[in-house]
């Protein structure tokens, strides 16, 4: 009641004082309502955004607070992948190296007192298309567990793991991907020669069989010779286990997975470099969906041609909406009216399904259930034309009048004196046909076929149903952060264009 | 200007592209699906006409009619809440305040993200261990101190208005600074009340409802609305209120002061200016956005698409998706039914535009 006190000595000024402390409280009534709002739009986003980099984003109960964008965390996972890989950004496990890594488990009096088990899993990826399995790490590492502490109830373990190299070779040490199987082990080096793999241990000679197409390797040259250093492993999964009245206090990085009433903790990756730590699931993304027999990615194809598809939808609707929104709105023919009610009017209230047989089908015999099918079906926007007939009948009379004087004909009236001035109405045009582009569904569904030719929309909405209704959230997070990005930055570049344009985003289904 | 041949070759000219892409992909597409509702194709047969069998059919076809009150219940509510919701926040937002840029562009966010990216958060966030399911019982837990909250809110309210009445101040009830005020003695005896343990966390078990499941709201026995349909309709309603909301406050800009003023002078409560000046001074916008309400609704698919199996398909299914999936079924697809569902949706929707245009004011110049 200080505020109410402090008014007492009432003056000739308290009607003026009174209203001006409430306009004040009003505006923060409604900042807190604005800042409250920008909570419930852009939370979803924020929730998404950050759980995407989660190991595990459907765990419960939530938590904001996330050890990937810890920078202890993310330091260790740095100096970690150093240890494995010789690379702190994108980690693994790499021939002739080892690493340390911590845990600390509780042991109360009463618990038995055997030490965790602990040990290398197993890792496969299940994802859009079936991998050649890959080489796991725990047949070629040996782990070693030492106690090296005990405070309390509390002991804390060092575990090494080391993967010796498959040769004593020495020279260079070269980067290669397996080629197809024969009755020899042959590579393909980062210049595309092929080479024949020399197995001069018998290590080496046991593990050859183990080895699949496309496995990264490390090969030693020494003259003309390629050695097998041994396989490269993008991820080390490790699993601990303890007995029961024991727990896991600490360890060198957080778990990614508790089980088992928490007392089996695995780590998915303890070797991850940063990028294989914070940005895990968009490293999947891209790394996880790779068409084995072509070997591309198939969310990059997916970003590329969703980046190709919007670029020709863009300069197509550049040139053949002003050119029908000039006609529509400054020549004079018959036909105009009737061309506009049906052709831009009727159009647009038309909704798509009902020419989805029909444009299938016509699409179906050109052979082109492609992105130039798509592209084809929806080469002239309506709404583009009649965005540019709107702002061409805005334009001034004169210029094209003084066009005329000076002998110039329609076409290059056209191209010379008016669409230079169409400048903004160009940019709002492009950025709805880009964003409608970049966001379109329904026609490249119907559409697009084959896997390689999705664009992001159709490949994300697969990333739901592949993994049996139950959703690989990480990559689905991910997934959808990063084809969110491109219209962002669009966004936030030409803002003020989208203010007026907003009419299409507005119908969006 | 230029001779009148001359500017009709040119003309046409300049239309062609969009002439033809019109011609093939529309009016040529638009009149086969006309004479494929008439037929028995399948895909893959020749089409033989069968008059209006398909339309039999398809009025026959349980899924047709759920699609047909999916359709027409999403899109009577989704376009109710958008318009009521985005008029009120734009009133809100007409204020001339700073930082009004950042809150625009803020909020424009769900706006401009594709439909796919949102429904797979959605489906994230509503999952049976998800987001909202984790919100609700937060809430549970915390409902003592809400509720003490919002009681010590209005009583310390009520306690103040009286308290400067009886002083001869003009204290509404909805003072903004007694308002202000109120609201810190709250939190002030929530603080205390906790620490002093009278508030404490409710017990609650964890609130896991399953959203994408087979549950309905119904009157009267007759399944209403689905729960995965209710969902769809918050993300919906989440989407459009941004654009929706610009349009309005472009609207809102035009009308004059003066009424406003005029209305002060009369001693109208803010409810009565919104009721008797603004609302009926946005008409012609009210219109426009409902109409194009109508019409993205009618067509809803891409949720529906996306969200596929994860829930059953009557809670979900719309017109446009009915017309999709049969188009696509494997083994024979009832195109013919396909095509139309299509030609009904869409003379639902010319229907509509139709009576707006016939029946209310078509000004709409946004």
């Amino acid at each position: 009641m200080t505020a109410l006190s402090a008014r007492q000595p009432a003056k000739a000024g308290k009607g003026e004082e009174w209203l001006a402390r409430r306009r004040w409280a009003k505006a923060g009534w409604l900042y807190l309502f604005m800042i409250v709002m920008s909570f419930f739009f852009l939370g979803p986003f924020l929730m998404g955004l950050l759980s995407s980099l989660k190991d595990n984003p459907n765990e419960y109960p939530p938590r904001l607070i996330i050890p990937q964008v810890t920078p202890e965390f993310i330091g260790k996972a740095y100096s970690l992948g150093v240890q494995g890989g010789g690379d702190g950004w994108n980690g693994g496990l790499k021939p002739g190296r080892s690493l340390t890594f911590d845990v600390t488990v509780a042991v109360p009096k009463d618990a038995p007192q055997t030490p965790p088990t602990i040990f290398l899993f197993p890792y496969q990826p299940t994802s859009l298309v079936a991998l050649a399995r890959q080489a796991q790490a725990k047949d070629y590492s040996t782990v070693k567990t030492e106690k090296t502490g005990e405070t309390g109830d509390q002991r804390t373990y060092k575990v090494s793991i080391d993967y010796p190299a498959l040769t004593q070779q020495t020279g260079e040490v070269v980067r290669a991907k397996l080629g197809v199987p024969t009755d020899k082990l042959t590579a393909i080096l980062a210049n595309g020669k092929a080479v024949d793999v020399t197995l001069d241990t018998p290590q080496a000679q046991a593990k050859q069989y183990d080895l699949n197409e496309t496995q990264q390797v490390e090969l030693i040259k020494s003259g003309e010779k390629y050695y097998l250093r041994g396989p490269v492993f993008e991820r080390t999964p490790l699993e601990v286990d303890v007995e029961r009245g024991q727990s896991i206090v600490a360890s060198t990085l957080p778990p990614s997975d508790k089980q088992n009433f928490d007392r089996s903790f695995a780590y998915r990756n303890v070797t991850p470099g940063v990028l294989g730590y914070t940005f895990n699931n968009y490293r999947r993304a891209f790394n996880e969906t790779t068409d084995p027999r072509s070997g591309i990615s198939l969310f990059m194809r997916w970003v590329l041609n969703t980046f190709l598809y919007a670029f020709l939808r863009v300069v197509s609707a550049i040139v053949f909406c002003s050119l029908a929104g000039y006609a529509l709105a400054r020549l004079d023919f018959p036909g105009k009216n009737l061309i506009f009610l049906l052709g831009v009017l009727f159009v647009q209230m038309v909704p798509s399904q009902v020419n989805l047989v029909s444009n299938y089908v016509l699409l179906k015999q050109l052979g082109l259930l492609n992105l130039w099918g798509l592209w084809l079906n929806g080469l002239v926007a309506a709404g583009g034309v009649f965005l540019m007939k709107q702002f061409f009948e805005g334009m001034p009379k004169e210029l094209e009048e003084s066009a005329s004087i000076d002998g110039a004909g329609p076409f290059t009236t056209f191209w010379k004196v008016m669409l230079p001035q169409a400048g903004p109405a160009l940019i709002a045009l492009s950025i709805t046909q880009f964003q409608g582009a970049w966001n379109d569904f329904f026609w490249p569904l119907v559409l697009l076929r084959n896997q390689v030719n999705f664009v992001l929309t159709v490949g994300l909405s697969n990333f739901r149903s592949a993994y049996g209704g139950q959703g690989d959230y990480g990559l689905i997070l991910a997934g959808a952060v990063l084809s969110a990005i491109p219209v962002i930055i669009v966004f936030v570049i030409f803002q003020r264009y989208f203010v007026d344009t907003g009419s299409d985003s507005a119908v969006k289904g | 200007m230029f001779k009148k041949n001359q500017s009709t070759a040119t003309a046409y000219l300049f239309l062609a592209p969009f002439l033809i892409s019109t011609l093939v992909f529309f009016v040529y597409a638009f009149g086969r699906a006309i004479y494929y509702s008439f037929t028995d194709f399948n895909l893959f047969n020749v089409p033989h006409l069968i008059g209006l069998k398909p339309y039999a059919d398809v009025l026959n076809d349980v899924l047709f009619r759920r699609a047909l009150a999916n359709t027409l219940i999403f899109a009577v509510t989704v376009t109710t809440l958008q318009t009521i919701l985005s008029l009120l926040m734009a009133v809100a937002l007409n204020n001339k305040i700073r930082g009004m840029g950042f809150f625009r562009s803020a909020w424009y966010m769900p706006s401009i993200t594709s439909s796919v990216v949102i429904t797979l958060i959605f489906l994230w966030l509503f999952q049976r261990r998800g987001v909202a399911n984790y919100v609700i019982t937060q809430f549970q837990m915390y409902q003592p101190f809400i509720l003490a909250f919002v009681g010590i809110l209005v009583v310390a309210q009520i306690a103040q208005v009286l308290f400067e009445r009886s002083r001869q101040l003009p204290a509404g009830w909805f003072d903004p600074a007694l308002a202000a005020i109120s609201a810190l003695l709250a939190i002030a005896a929530i603080v205390v009340l906790s620490f002093t343990g009278v508030l404490q966390v409710r017990e609650v078990p964890a609130f896991d409802f399953q959203y994408f499941a087979d549950v309905w709201l119904s009157i009267g026995g007759v399944q209403v609305l689905s729960i995965p349909l209710l969902v769809i309709i918050i993300q919906n309603t989440f989407t459009t209120i941004p654009t929706l909301m610009l349009f309005f406050l472009a609207g809102l800009q035009n009308i004059p002061g003066s009424l406003y003023e005029a209305a002060d002078i009369d001693g109208a409560t803010p409810f009565e200016k919104l009721m008797n000046v603004t609302v009926p001074m946005l008409r012609p916008v009210t219109f426009y956005v409902i109409t194009v309400g109508l019409i993205g609704t009618m067509q809803m698919f891409d949720q529906v698409a996306v969200i596929g199996d994860a829930a059953p398909q009557s809670t979900l299914i719309t017109l446009a998706y009915y017309v999709y999936i049969n188009t696509f079924k494997a083994g024979t697809a009832p195109v013919n039914m396909a095509a139309a569902g299509a030609i009904i949706l869409a003379m639902i929707i010319l229907v509509m535009v139709f009576i707006q245009r016939k029946f209310f004011p078509s000004e709409a110049s946004v």
